[in-house]
């Protein structure tokens, strides 16, 4: 029997071979010193790979993806439990700075009655002002406007239907140029 | 019962809405599917996130399983997409299958070459398998996977045939290319 191949050698060392050509090979090799030192070097080179530290997951791995595929709905009684103890604590908190402060109840809902309504009154100011500053601005948006379409229906009257189809045609090609010209340029930024 | 029946067992159950039988899969999976992606990418942090995409994918796409794969191979089928995907998206040359791959024309030499000194068995053992891990991050992706897949995950040649849509002849010689490849790295000098 003339010398194994490479391949003919891995595949005898992973017992992929049929028992008749495993004999062939184990006679061979009794009297072939180069085949088997080419077998043990690859044996070796298997038993390495074979025996390779494996990569070990995080301990809360498969929780982490549970997880992801089934978020947890928080049920609305928690969200009403959760709310109730809040309020609860503010209450307690309250009492507790009550006792501790030695202040009279009366007197503190007094002064926060005072500084509540204080508040709402400035708001009710401020919301005032706004409300006429917007209605000034719309009443000049609406003049504005007015103006434009005069000016537009006085010059339809003077300029030919002819050249107002051209100006229109002008208009929707330099409109287009824009936007193509602003989205390549977006384009090319992104790129880069 | 077999692992395969075990799997399939587990799959029906998941469907029907029981979610400890999918948490099975993951603990029996996690591992061979990270080592596989890990020694894909290089990189821990990552290869953990793609891990989990693969089992999320996974379980998304569980109602186009057929029972008459083997559920690891499907599983394993969806991680080297997953991997596709990523190669495609980071623009690495990933392989066609009508087109013959690069490395394709590059064969090693299939007889053992005369008397040639080898380094390999001058090495201590954990120093080989340091030198294999950087090899193997070294040859070209398609043939990495296949030798993990082979040496690492211990799937027959069949499987991984089975799991790339491959002749099982084309299996067997990617994955004795991926060897030589790595065999004659070790013997570069450092």
């Amino acid at each position: 029997m003339k010398c194994l191949s490479i391949e003919q050698i891995y595949l005898y060392i992973e017992k992929e071979l049929s028992e008749a050509e495993n004999k062939k090979i184990e006679e061979h090799l009794t009297t072939c010193p180069k085949c088997q030192r080419a077998l043990e070097e690859r044996n070796l080179l298997l038993q390495a790979a074979e025996s390779l530290p494996l990569w070990q997951p995080p301990p809360d791995f498969t929780q982490q993806v549970m997880a992801k595929i089934f978020p947890t709905k928080v049920p609305i009684s928690s969200w009403i439990k959760a709310m109730s103890a809040g309020f609860t604590s503010i209450i307690l908190a309250l009492f507790i700075f009550l006792l501790a402060s030695g202040q009279n109840l009366s007197g503190l809902l007094i002064s926060f009655n005072q500084a509540l309504w204080s508040f709402i009154k400035n708001f009710a100011l401020l919301f005032v002002k706004i409300f006429k500053l917007a209605t000034l601005l719309i009443k000049v948006i609406q003049q504005f406007f007015g103006f434009l379409i005069n000016g537009f229906t006085s010059l339809t009257a003077i300029i030919s239907p002819q050249v107002q189809i051209i100006i229109i045609a002008i208009s929707i090609i330099v409109i287009l140029t824009l936007i193509y010209g602003i989205k390549r340029k977006l384009f090319i930024g992104e790129r880069t | 019962m077999s692992s395969m029946d075990e799997d399939k067992k587990l799959i029906e159950k998941t469907i029907k809405g029981e979610k400890e039988a999918f948490e099975m899969i993951i603990r029996k999976y996690q591992q061979p599917i990270l080592n596989y992606i890990g020694r894909m990418v290089g990189e821990r942090e990552l290869a953990i996130d793609f891990t989990q995409d693969v089992f999320i994918r996974t379980y998304s796409s569980l109602h186009l399983y057929q029972p008459q794969y083997k559920f690891s191979t499907w599983l394993f089928k969806i991680a080297s997409n997953f991997m596709i995907d990523y190669w495609r998206k980071k623009k690495i040359e990933t392989f066609s299958l009508d087109q013959p791959p690069k490395w394709d024309s590059s064969n090693p030499p299939l007889q053992i070459p005369e008397n040639k000194p080898s380094t390999i068995k001058k090495l201590e053992i954990s120093q080989l398998r340091e030198k294999i891990e950087r090899a193997m991050e070294k040859i070209p992706a398609p043939l990495r996977e296949v030798f993990l897949w082979r040496h690492i995950n211990e799937f027959s040649y069949e499987e991984i045939a089975e799991i790339k849509n491959l002749p099982v002849g084309t299996i067997k010689n990617r994955v004795f290319q991926a060897k030589e490849m790595i065999r004659s790295l070790l013997e570069e000098k450092e």
